[in-house]
């Protein structure tokens, strides 16, 4: 009799625990793109909590167990893994993830902001393709990447993303000026811009004058080697040796051409020199 | 004599376990960003720029700083720790959990973090890094400090850093299936 | 017998106010009063020549203008105001925001009738402590000497008009929203182009030159770690104002760290790191060093000396001084920094010197200076 009715009471009790079991599921979607509708199916009866925890998400509601919980666009609109909790009583969770959407934007990040004509290997960017929702597309993509000067095409390159990304590099144009870096993706593109500017001076050459006070002195147009001229307010370092005492004087150039005044009478030594490039060397006689 | 001595035995013994049990709680009661935070990197998938060595110093050092604000973060429901150590999307996103979690009255902790990360792409002008990190922690969900979910985790994330000031940040944060 | 305790300490209280009172010294070293007169008005006779300055300063010291006035010799007869901007300064330069802190005078020579002071002067500015170092006349008139005041030179500047036509760099920061890559705008490239570490007196000096690469101005730091054998760091200094920080476009300038109480044999390694970042410049005003000549003074310091001048139209309130000493390798052997205490007025020059240490006079073949400018108002 006792052994009988702890039979029936352990069946009870597994019955009962299996009840448990199946009165409270949880099943979520095998996959979701971000920003789509989904729904996680429940079973069971009663009242429970619901716990949604994802990349930008940590909330809670009250649901009815055997109904279903509508995922809001809002909710899933982050790639990443989510984790859902039923709690009535005890707790079920399962996790899912949610993919990225098609590709909406194109991060392009390209240096330098400034870069020296004529130089190998000097211009790089990077593209990185986003959906809407900001996540980063992984699947392989083509991005074209096209650079141009005044209309004038300079550089183009398909390039598939690997592991999202995308990258070029090459060299300066010849010219100084503005260059339009443009990266696209099907029907995204995004628009840099990279200023060419001349290189280091070349053939750096002064002349000069004595005046009532003093010398003179002034450059000829400043070009680098290239031919390109030298962006206004580099500097140009006049030095005047005169005997055993030395002036200089650090000046900018304005429109290809640097000015100084330097004072004294004595027979003096002209030397020029811009960043280290140095010019050439002029004598004046003493007044 | 004998009972003198079991007695002082029995004493010791439950003075031993006394310790024993505090010493544990003592463990338990350690916050999740207590907990240190391993940090691996693998640079050998990095390119096209090569990884300097002080950039490998800073990352290593930047990245497990990053995981421990989030541990700190999750735990205490507070976005303060996210402050320094993200960036554009990542800091966003972590933020609206951290405020979420104070709604919702729920909290995160991430327990006994392993991260193995590979370079996979570094920026030819050194302005941006992508890494690939398989993480594994012990996360532990609780809501008016019953916990009501406990899980290992093993999870991949795919992370882009880029340098800032005086660190590197995470600017993307982005959990896959696999890579 | 009870009033033997408080007539002893009545006793001893005058006793020490008439020695304080009464009792000749100098004021080196100490801040404010010099010794001597702790109270307005009791300076001591200028019975010697060495009073005679003392009380001289000390009324200088304390801005009491009508005495220091006072104080001078009737040959002098210099103008008050002029005599007075002398001393505190004009045009918003240094002088202006300084105190003269303490002096050290010392005889040169001297006879019945006429006498010669050095005077190293202490000085509290802004930029930290200057000496300055000047000489003395005095003259004796009655039974008190006098201090015999130079004929001060006033600059007149002439009325004029000078166009600015040189370049101006604004920065504009822009409004579009956060979107990564849009915003770029590559840090100006600079490049340090020589380092030299040394020992001297005070520690470890890190100097050498850095130069602007790029098109657009930048503002510059060098900072430096110095390492010891097993490459752990011991100290990290930066260059603080020994280094011109606006560096226009190709424009090079000397930088110097100093670490204290540190020595080379302890350093293994040294690595540099420089800052620079994007700022609004101008490229006025210039300002040309004349008339460059290392020379000995009459403390027998090796100095170099020159003249400021400022070729543009606007005051330079506070120039500053920074020069590179190289040997005849061309490397960089020392770095000397100083601030002018007068301002700068257009179109005219003032003179500057900065000292060479002892031990690399003779070693100096070459030396470049820049010069440092803060105006005040601009921006």
């Amino acid at each position: 009799m006792l052994r009988t009715f702890l039979i029936l009471a352990s069946l009870a009790f597994s019955a009962a625990t299996v009840g448990l079991s199946a009165a409270q599921d949880i099943r979520v979607p095998s996959s979701i793109a971000a920003g789509d509708e989904a729904t996680i199916s429940t079973t069971g009866s009663g009242k429970a909590t619901f716990y949604l925890i994802g990349p930008s998400v940590s909330r809670k509601n009250d649901v009815n167990l055997g109904e279903e919980i509508k995922l809001q666009p809002r909710d899933v609109q982050i790639a990443g893994n989510y984790l859902a909790l039923v709690c009535s009583g005890e707790c079920r969770s399962a996790n899912f993830y949610v993919s990225p959407a098609k590709p909406a934007a194109l991060t392009f990040l390209v240096h330098p902001s400034r870069v020296p004509v004529a130089q190998g290997d000097a211009i790089s960017g990077v593209a990185f393709p986003f959906d809407q929702f900001h996540n980063l597309v992984l699947a392989p993509l083509t991005v074209n990447f096209q650079l141009s000067v005044s209309n004038s095409a300079m550089f183009s390159r398909q390039v598939k993303t690997q592991d999202g990304a995308a990258w070029f590099r090459t060299s300066s144009g010849k010219s100084a000026g503005a260059v339009q870096a443009i990266a696209t993706l099907n029907d995204v593109s995004t628009r840099r811009a990279v200023q060419q500017v001349a290189s280091d001076p070349c053939n750096l050459r002064i002349k000069g004058e004595r005046t009532k006070t003093g010398l003179l002195l002034e450059t000829e147009p400043v070009h680098d080697c290239g031919g390109n001229i030298v962006p206004d307010g580099t500097i140009v370092t006049f030095t005047a040796n005169e005997g055993d005492t030395r002036s200089t004087v650090d000046a900018p150039i304005k429109k290809g051409i640097a000015r100084a005044q330097i004072s004294g009478t004595a027979a003096a030594t002209i030397s020029v020199a811009s960043g280290v490039v140095i010019g050439n060397e002029l004598r004046i006689g003493a007044k | 004599m004998q009972s003198a001595s079991k007695i002082l035995s029995y004493s010791n013994s439950r003075r031993g376990a006394a310790v024993v049990a505090l010493v544990l709680a003592c463990g338990f009661m350690l916050s999740a960003a207590d907990t240190p935070v391993n940090v691996q990197l693998n640079l050998k998938k990095a390119g096209p720029r090569q990884v300097e060595s002080l950039t490998e110093q800073a990352i290593l050092r930047d990245y497990r700083l990053a995981w421990t604000s989030i541990a700190q973060a999750f735990e205490t429901s507070s976005a303060d720790p996210l402050e320094g150590p993200f960036a554009g999307e990542a800091k966003k996103q972590l933020v609206d959990v951290a405020i979420q979690q104070q709604q919702s009255g729920l909290s995160q902790r991430y327990l006994n973090q392993t991260h193995h990360l590979d370079a996979v792409f570094y920026a030819p002008e050194g302005d941006v890094m992508e890494l690939h990190d398989t993480a594994e922690f012990q996360l532990e969900v609780s809501t008016g400090g019953k916990i009501i979910h406990q899980e290992h985790i093993v999870q991949h994330y795919v992370v882009l850093m880029t340098p800032a000031a005086d660190r590197w940040v995470i600017r993307h944060l982005q959990a896959v299936p696999q890579f | 017998m009870k009033f033997t305790l408080p007539i002893l300490l009545v006793a001893a209280t005058v006793g020490l106010m008439v020695v304080a009172l009464v009792s000749a010294g100098q004021a080196g070293g100490t801040v404010g009063i010099a010794a001597g007169s702790a109270i307005s008005g009791l300076t001591p006779k200028a019975s010697t020549p060495d009073q005679g300055l003392t009380n001289f300063l000390v009324d200088v010291q304390r801005r009491n203008w009508d005495r220091a006035f006072a104080d001078l010799a009737k040959s002098s007869a210099p103008d008050k105001e002029s005599f007075i901007q002398d001393w505190i300064g004009s045009n918003g330069s240094l002088r202006s925001f300084s105190n003269l802190e303490s002096f050290e005078p010392r005889p040169m020579h001297a006879n019945d009738n006429d006498a010669q002071m050095r005077v190293r002067l202490h000085w509290t500015t802004p930029v930290g402590p200057i000496e300055d170092v000047r000489d003395f006349q005095l003259a004796k008139e009655g039974d008190v000497w006098k201090v015999i005041w130079p004929k001060i030179q006033t600059l007149n500047v002439p009325a004029e008009v000078i166009p600015v036509t040189y370049l101006r760099w604004d920065l504009v920061t822009g409004t579009a929203s956060e979107d990564w890559g849009s915003k770029n705008i590559d840090a100006p490239h600079v490049r340090i182009i020589s380092m030299n570490a040394v020992d001297s007196a005070e520690g470890v000096v890190v100097m050498g030159e850095i130069v602007n690469e790029d098109t657009i101005p930048a503002f510059v730091n060098v900072n430096a770690t110095v390492l010891d054998g097993s490459g752990k760091a011991i100290d990290d200094e930066t260059s603080f104002d020994k280094i011109d920080h606006v560096l226009l476009p190709k424009q090079v300038s000397a930088y110097r760290i100093d670490f204290p109480n540190l020595n080379l044999r302890d350093v293994k390694n040294v690595r540099m790191d420089t800052k620079a970042s994007l700022v609004p410049a101008s490229a006025d005003p210039v300002i040309g060093v004349m008339n460059q000549k290392v020379e000995t003074d009459p403390q027998g310091k090796t100095v170099l000396r020159g003249d400021l001048m400022n070729e543009s139209g606007q005051t330079v309130n506070i120039p500053h001084v920074i020069a590179s000493f190289y040997d005849n390798n061309g490397k960089v052997i020392w770095v000397s920094d100083g601030y002018v205490d007068r301002a700068l007025l257009p179109q005219s020059s003032e003179p500057f010197a900065v000292e060479v240490p002892r031990s690399l006079a003779g070693k100096v073949q070459g030396f470049h200076v820049v010069v440092n400018q803060y105006s005040l108002g601009r921006s």
